[in-house]
């Protein structure tokens, strides 16, 4: 432990030469000068190792006793590193190429975009390099890969998904574009018949001939509007076409529980920054936890790469936010009434666009376990013409 | 005067059971070997050489031959000298 802190600080092996060298000993130790591996090399001369701290003390003890001293090494760190900073040229070369490859290898070199017409390609690098993703950027300072393909997946529009992938210096973005199939336009000659079991409620027929009137009937699959006109023994095809508007009914059941309580964010957060070194995380920057009673924290880390090799050190971004526990409950007209609203979403799913809700009514509605569940039936009138081709009858 | 307490502290450690170097300040001796001497409690040097230390001591001179000596450590009341060891003298003088 003491031999440690010699080399720390440095001292010198240095010959005494002149007669007495016990009295110099002894005045050494009286002055509290510590001296160590003391050789005798002949009759007046000494070899002694002394700290580099205490060589002006020694040398007043030497002048008041009429001695020489003669410095013969000088050994330690401070000596040490004087001798390598000669070599200063092949240090800093070697730890700025350590630094270059460091820099280099999180870089990004390239990218890649696969899956993409040229259109979507261009539009993509462009939104990239909107986010900062360009050839020469650093890794570490964008965004991780997740939160890339989040940010572009907003941003391009006719894209269903991008999915982004870094292979070390470079990224791959895969594309998978959203395909708008082109409304064809049959021509050929068809029927027209009804999509789902309905009363008619008007009928608007363009071409052919049509089969039902309001208020009939109809059964899923039967038929609207013949695309056969003209005489019954020589009939003419033609392709139907027409507006059949038909009176639905729909029935949709919702579940609307009392009492729900819900974890929303305040908008409070804190960030802190940390270093992992090999795993253990020293912080940086941000040290206080804000002080939420409710939060949750979400973390990114962002390794850093030397050539291939993931380095032990690693980025790490904390977020903290506030989050509020909200209860919510509902007396049971409440609920009912939300219930209805939640209904009327769920059934503006299923129907087209062009429908009208002509009626709705509840039609069953019970509270069990702190629920209240509700079947709703609507009268909903839409279009339920489709069309059905007329198989081109060979050998007539 | 002198007497008397050196009379006192030998009933001391003959009847209390307390180490001899700590009651009458004598030097404490450990070797090992021929290899190291550890002398605690002495007064300082009076000559050194390759062959030859003589260390003063509270009352009469340590005189330890030898080859090869080296002082590895040498503090106000302690030294550890390093060699060959052949002997190591009392002298009261």
């Amino acid at each position: 432990m003491k031999s440690k802190w010699k080399n720390v600080k440095g001292y010198v092996r240095v010959e005494i030469i002149g007669q007495e060298s016990s009295s110099f000993i002894n005045k050494c130790i009286q002055s509290g000068i510590q001296i160590w591996d003391i050789h005798p090399l002949d009759k007046d001369r000494v070899l002694v190792s002394i700290s580099v701290t205490e060589v002006r003390k020694v040398k007043t003890i030497l002048k008041e006793n009429k001695l020489k001293i003669r410095i013969k090494e000088k050994k330690g760190t401070p000596f040490l590193l004087k001798r390598m900073w000669k070599r200063n040229g092949f240090i800093l070369g070697m730890l700025s190429f350590i630094f270059v490859l460091f820099l280099l290898s999180n870089m990004i070199w390239n990218i890649n975009v696969t899956g993409a017409n040229p259109k979507t390609e261009y539009e993509l690098r462009k939104a990239a390099v909107e986010i900062g993703v360009t050839k020469g950027k650093f890794i570490f300072l964008l965004p991780n890969v997740r939160e890339i393909q989040r940010e572009l997946t907003e941003k391009m529009e006719n894209v269903t998904w991008i999915g982004v992938t870094q292979h070390g210096t470079s990224y791959r973005f895969e594309v998978v574009e959203k395909e708008i199939p082109e409304t064809k336009q049959t021509t050929g000659p068809r029927h027209l018949v009804a999509t789902k079991q309905a009363v008619i409620h008007s009928v608007f027929v363009e071409k052919g001939q049509p089969v039902v009137r309001a208020n009939d009937y109809v059964k899923k699959g039967s038929l609207l509007v013949s695309g056969l006109i003209g005489k019954e023994k020589k009939p003419e095809l033609v392709s139907a076409k027409g507006e059949i508007w038909g009176e639905v009914w729909y029935q949709t059941e919702v579940e609307v529980p009392l009492n729900t309580s819900f974890q929303t964010y305040t908008g409070k957060y804190k960030n802190r920054h940390y270093v992992s070194l090999f795993g253990l995380e020293l912080p940086v920057y941000g040290f206080s936890d804000g002080e939420f009673q409710d939060k949750t924290e979400t973390l990114n880390e962002t390794p850093l790469y030397l050539a291939k090799w993931k380095m032990p050190i690693s980025y790490i971004k904390k977020e903290i936010r506030e989050t509020d526990g909200v209860k919510r409950s509902y007396t049971k007209a409440e609920a009912i009434e939300v219930g209805k609203q939640m209904a009327k979403k769920e059934l503006a799913k299923k129907v087209p666009d062009d429908a009208k809700i002509k009626g709705e009514k509840v039609w069953q509605q019970n509270v069990s376990n702190g629920k209240v569940k509700i079947t709703m039936l609507y009268q909903v009138i839409e279009n339920i013409a489709s069309e059905q081709p007329i198989p081109i009858q060979q050998g007539e | 005067m002198g007497k008397l307490r050196q009379q006192v502290s030998k009933w001391m450690m003959q009847n209390l059971e307390l180490p001899a170097d700590v009651v009458m300040d004598l030097p404490r001796i450990t070797m090992i070997g021929q290899l190291h001497i550890y002398i605690e409690n002495h007064r300082g040097v009076k000559a050194f050489s390759n062959e030859q230390l003589t260390l003063k001591l509270k009352q009469g001179t340590l005189v330890i031959k030898g080859s090869e000596f080296v002082i590895k450590t040498i503090l106000p009341e302690e030294i550890l000298l390093e060699g060959t060891i052949a002997s190591v003298d009392f002298e009261n003088d």
